[in-house]
């Protein structure tokens, strides 16, 4: 493996490990109504089904015998498209513009909201939060599995559960001290960096694009990361009076 | 299906921004190929800047 693996490893492990910080936060806030037992029960259900479908993804995108180019192209723009989302939402949080993701506040609103319900209400409840967040790391396993291999793209995402879930256990609550808008911020700019690559290269040529290379990657990602910085303070500072933080 | 949708491309705003980021890289391209991705990774911050201001 190479640096740019490397970093494909790193992204994945780190975006992984935000999903699964918010999806541990719903499973707890689930497990304190109806047990641990169908908690984590509904979480391994959901948590097949993305097994699953990387699965068929990595095996369906393998089998297909097409121009490297267009691969990497196609990756590079669904890279670009799940990237400046998770990038302008950093931004957002960083100059005040959306409140930052509280932990804390979510497992207080998951638990109210299954207040009183039956069992098998709750059961959905976890089912449901554990697949919406383990499909964002199914996209990302895909996307950045073509490269640095299927095998280690899901190693780092499970290496990421299993982080989570023993951080979890041992404070036995929402892991609120993570520091979620910075891990996002990472993960904005590392996902715009490959997506601008792949996407640019794939699609006009890469040695004619980046003639730098793969040292290209670093130099956008630092680039991405001190405009992201430039623009959250100007936003910050276009806001006038009160009306700044809003959810 | 369509949380999938939303998912993988984001709302209009969102598709517009890439594709408009990518034509304007195609564009320089055609005269200075090595600066194409660059010129993509401005407009990027320019979709990125307004997105975060709306």
């Amino acid at each position: 493996m190479n640096a740019t693996d490397w970093g494909g490893l790193a992204t994945i492990f780190i975006a992984a490990g935000v999903e699964w910080v918010e999806a541990f936060t719903i499973v707890l806030a689930v497990a304190l109504t109806i047990g641990w037992a169908r908690a984590t029960g509904a979480a391994a259900s959901a948590l097949l089904v993305i097994a699953a479908l990387i699965g068929l993804t990595g095996f369906g995108l393998n089998a297909i015998r097409a121009d490297f180019n267009i691969i990497r192209g196609g990756i590079g723009i669904f890279l670009l498209l799940f990237g400046l989302r998770w990038y302008a939402k950093a931004i957002r949080r960083t100059a005040g513009r959306t409140r930052l993701h509280d932990e804390d506040a979510a497992f207080a609103r998951t638990r109210d909201g299954i207040g009183g319900a039956e069992a098998r209400v709750a059961w959905v409840v976890a089912f449901k939060g554990v697949l919406l967040e383990g499909l964002e790391v199914w996209l990302l396993v895909v996307a950045l599995g073509q490269t640095v291999g299927y095998g280690e793209a899901s190693a780092g995402a499970a290496a990421a559960l299993l982080a989570v879930v023993a951080a979890g256990i041992a404070v036995h609550r929402p892991l609120a001290a993570v520091p979620e808008n910075a891990l996002k911020m990472f993960v904005g700019c590392a996902l715009l960096s490959f997506g601008t690559f792949w996407g640019v290269g794939g699609l006009l040529g890469e040695t004619a694009t980046w003639p730098l290379g793969d040292a290209t990657l670093p130099l956008l990602f630092v680039f991405y990361l001190a405009a992201g910085r430039l623009i959250a303070t100007l936003v910050r500072q276009s806001l006038s009076g009160p009306r700044g933080a809003r959810a | 299906m369509r949380k999938l949708l939303q998912l993988v491309f984001g709302d209009a705003g969102n598709v517009v921004s890439v594709a408009a980021a990518l034509l304007l890289a195609w564009i320089t391209a055609l005269w200075q190929p090595e600066a194409a991705g660059w010129v993509a990774a401005v407009a990027l911050l320019a979709a990125a800047a307004w997105q975060a201001a709306r």
